[in-house]
């Protein structure tokens, strides 16, 4: 079968001597779903946004449909059909479903002026191709996450492609909306679209990908039929060496001291009736369907909204949290599950970031930073974390979103509290960095503190936890002991 | 078999699409058909309520204002009132443009002062009225590509170019009239400030004239419908293939050209050039826009919002000065109202979050 896509011997760095991409080649069949998996930095979106026309490479050549192309911006890709539906949610959300669709492509009449009736004709069109019923005037802002997704997949076929780029398309999805965007992508490789899938999850990979292309710091590290492969083959190849274990044994060091309790935590229809108790040492996992309530206890916790009822004691003495700022006080703290908008200052240095919350720490008796301290602590976090970039002082921004998991996890080991809440802490990471975190929160544990994970990820949940409470519909079900399986806890998540 | 279905669909297109607004059971046997939970509400916008909630507002004042002297909502009355407020009229269509796209640029007041003086200066001279208007509109645009070029270029925010162009273009103003008033125009030039077609000043005609085009032209032109788009997420504009600067240079540039075109209107409605034109006249002209519901990050605000929003800051001066209550109230009363209308509009986006 001939390569609708065709990628040559690509060369790209943004900083000269700093190569992002060395000598890439890939090649897409029609009606194929080509997976792109590799670490974080290792370039993938890189070379998704050469191929999109966001970038250009600065040697090597693109051939689609067999003639060498070169697109200077991204509009050029997208008219000669090739789509990019990014990982973050682009749309517009002041306007209409159809708007954002069909944004710079409208149909007009003469001079410009948009045909209403034609727009909002042509987005159902399109819905129905992909077999959903969304109202093209309704603002994109009134959707869900989901279905912006979606929007955003009729956006890129509003151009008819041949080609789909999908960075990460199921990160923000449920199970169910999963099974259906592979529903729609079954369908359109069945009309010989070519479907290249970036994704972190290898099980989704194995689920619906026909060819499998591994990036590792920047080169090919292979391509291999996803029929053959193994998830142990594909992984060595993304890491470059075989990871023995993706979580750390489980703790040896659990005292009896209850270092933090909940109790008759409420806040319908959010939660209600909460109690729990976090021993010193101790990870208690959260486990739960999306909306079970999870976050809102934690967030509550954390002070960050308004509980109604309920007690939180630290360490045997009852503590009153009305904010973030007397949590941190009391010692807890809350890695958030949006590390993008909640999490992180995304503009300011990794230094920063991580002192953001611990500079109580830093003062001197007149209440001035000790500026010298602190670069020396943040040097250490660095080293310790293992975060990848040029140097402390470089922007969040510029790090790849492993590496932001990272220094958002620093900046709470920086703050030492006594218990820590984690949401969502591996979510976007690849599997290197997945380990490394787990292994960290370990070891965070052993040092005396306890922590708190929630995770969509059963298997995160299992191999972390030292005890799990489930959550269903806004209470827990049960506690289970760190040893349990997947199926007993589905069992009390589910009615 | 979902694949076969789709396909069926795929052959009939059209009888699909008429399926779709009433008849669920069609879409439903896919499978992998799901609904837009609670988009069948009856979705207000934000924005809508926004201008519902000002005309209320402004009825209310009116009615009360009418009662109290009836001499209120007479034409005269009306006249004056609209007529003291053409100019930020005027500039609030261009800066709605340009708060919708994110931006802001408060050089405007110091436009409008400018291209007074220096159409009067022009007319001065010797030139003729319809060149020296034109001369002055090209210097106008060319002070608002200067804006968004600075911005772009260096990477500053809108906010911090223009500020250093309103106070550049105060001072030149004194500097070339060494603070004297310029005044002597010719007798056609009152055409735009003094005289009326069919009865009604020609300023208002104007004002009623752009702002109808640029609204219609924002609801329904493609080119202009960008702004929404870059002011709601200026990152994905690009990736959508929008021209950002490209974009940001027009409305800047139209912004210019409307702050001078405010100047001229009001050189010719004093027949002078002074000074002092145009004090504060930027915060009046963001106030408006932003009570008729522009936000400041962008990608929301209409025209009609910011013209009830001038319309509202017109009826409020005018009211203090029918009364003859201590007009250093009414800026009071302005700021006071500016201040509801911010909570209210947070107030309602948090409420249909939560929904």
């Amino acid at each position: 079968m001939e390569a609708v896509l065709r990628v040559e011997n690509i060369c790209k760095s943004f900083v000269a001597g700093t190569p992002v991409l060395q000598d890439v080649s890939l090649e897409v069949k029609p009606g194929q779903v080509h997976a792109l998996v590799g670490e974080n930095g290792a370039g993938k979106s890189t070379l998704m946004n050469i191929i999109g026309g966001i970038h250009q490479a600065d040697t090597g050549s693109i051939y689609f449909n067999g003639q060498p192309v070169v697109f200077s911006n991204p509009l050029q890709a997208m008219q000669s059909g090739i789509s990019i539906v990014h990982q973050e949610l682009s749309l517009a959300p002041n306007m209409s479903v159809a708007q954002n669709i069909f944004v710079g492509h409208e149909p007009v009449r003469g001079g410009g002026f948009i045909k209403w009736k034609d727009l909002h004709a042509n987005a159902r069109l399109l819905f129905d191709r992909i077999g959903i019923e969304i109202d093209p005037t309704a603002l994109a802002s009134k959707l869900s996450v989901s279905m912006q997704q979606l929007v955003e997949i009729a956006k890129a076929l509003s151009f008819d492609a041949k080609v789909l780029i999908m960075d990460e398309p199921t990160s923000a999805l449920s199970d169910k909306e999963i099974d259906r965007l592979y529903a729609i992508m079954r369908d359109l490789t069945a009309r010989g679209v070519a479907i290249i899938f970036i994704s972190h999850k290898l099980t989704e990979v194995f689920a619906i990908s026909d060819q499998i292309s591994v990036l590792r710091d920047g080169r090919m590290a292979g391509t291999v039929d996803a029929k053959g492969a193994s998830h142990s083959q594909i992984i060595q190849m993304m890491v470059g060496r075989h990871i023995e274990d993706l979580y750390p044994p489980k703790s040896s060091a659990i005292d009896e001291n209850v270092i933090f309790a909940v109790e008759d935590f409420s806040k319908p229809p959010h939660f209600k009736n909460i109690s729990f108790k976090l021993r010193r040492g101790e990870i208690l996992g959260f486990a739960g369907l999306v909306g079970s309530g999870r976050t809102e206890v934690a967030r509550a916790i954390f002070g960050a909204d308004k509980k109604d009822t309920g007690k939180i004691m630290v360490e045997g003495k009852e503590i009153k949290v009305r904010s973030p700022q007397d949590a941190i006080k009391h010692g807890i703290g809350y890695l958030t599950e949006d590390r993008k908008v909640l999490g992180l200052f995304l503009n300011m240095s990794v230094r920063e970031n991580i002192v953001a919350a611990g500079l109580n720490r830093f003062l001197n008796k007149l209440g001035l930073i000790r500026h010298r301290r602190i670069k020396r602590e943040t040097k250490h976090f660095v080293n310790f974390m293992e975060i990848r970039a040029t140097s402390a002082e470089v922007a969040v921004i510029n790090l790849s979103g492993g590496n932001q998991q990272k220094a958002l996890l620093a900046k709470w080991l920086c703050a030492k509290p006594r218990v820590l809440i984690v949401d969502e802490p591996t979510r976007g990471v690849d599997v290197g960095a997945k380990a490394k975190l787990h292994s960290d929160l370990r070891n965070m544990v052993e040092e005396g503190i306890g922590i708190i994970v929630i995770s969509s990820e059963l298997p995160e949940i299992l191999g972390l936890s030292d005890r799990v409470a489930v959550f269903r519909e806004g209470q827990i079900t049960a506690i289970l002991a760190g040893n349990t399986t997947q199926e007993e806890i589905m069992k009390y998540a589910t009615v | 078999m979902p694949q076969s279905e789709i396909q069926n669909i795929d052959s009939s297109p059209n009888e699909a699409f008429a399926a779709v607004p009433d008849s669920k059971s069609n879409s439903m046997e896919q499978g992998i058909t799901m609904r837009a939970k609670g988009l069948k509400l009856p979705s207000i916008s934000v924005e809508s309520m926004q201008i519902v909630a000002l005309i209320a507002i402004i009825t209310i004042l009116a009615i009360s204002m009418q009662i109290n002297n009836d001499r209120f909502l007479s034409a005269a009355n009306l006249k004056v009132m609209t007529v003291n407020f053409i100019p930020e009229a005027i500039m609030a269509l261009g800066m709605t443009i340009v708060m919708i796209s994110g931006g802001i640029d408060i050089s405007i007041a110091g436009v409008l002062l400018i291209c007074g003086i220096v159409v009067g200066m022009l007319m001065n001279a010797g030139l003729p009225v319809p060149i020296a208007i034109v001369l002055t509109l090209c210097l106008a645009g060319f002070i608002g590509f200067i804006n968004i070029t600075m911005a772009n270029l260096f990477k500053v925010h809108p906010f911090l170019s223009s500020l250093s162009l309103l106070l550049l273009l105060r001072g030149l103003s004194l500097v070339i009239t060494g603070g004297a008033t310029v005044s002597g125009f010719p007798d056609s030039f009152k055409f735009l400030g003094q005289e009326t077609i069919f009865g009604i000043p020609t300023q208002i005609v104007l004002f009623a004239v752009l702002a109808i085009t640029i609204g219609y032209l924002l609801k329904n032109h493609r080119f202009l419908q960008q702004a929404y788009f870059i002011g709601g997420n200026r990152r994905s504009a690009r990736m959508s293939g929008i021209k950002v600067e490209r974009f940001l240079i027009f409305a800047f540039v139209l912004n210019g050209i409307l702050a001078g075109i405010a100047g001229i209107v009001t050189a010719s409605k004093f027949g002078a050039a002074s000074v002092s034109f145009g004090q504060n006249a930027e915060l009046r002209v963001i106030a408006a826009v932003a009570l008729g519901g522009a936000s400041f990050t962008g990608g929301t605000g209409t025209i009609l919002g910011t013209a009830l929003g001038i319309f509202f800051l017109a009826l409020i001066y005018n009211a203090f000065a029918m009364t003859g209550v201590n007009t250093y109230w009414q800026d009071v009363a302005i700021g006071a109202m500016l201040m509801i209308a911010v909570f209210l509009g947070e107030y309602l986006k948090k409420r249909q979050i939560a929904r």
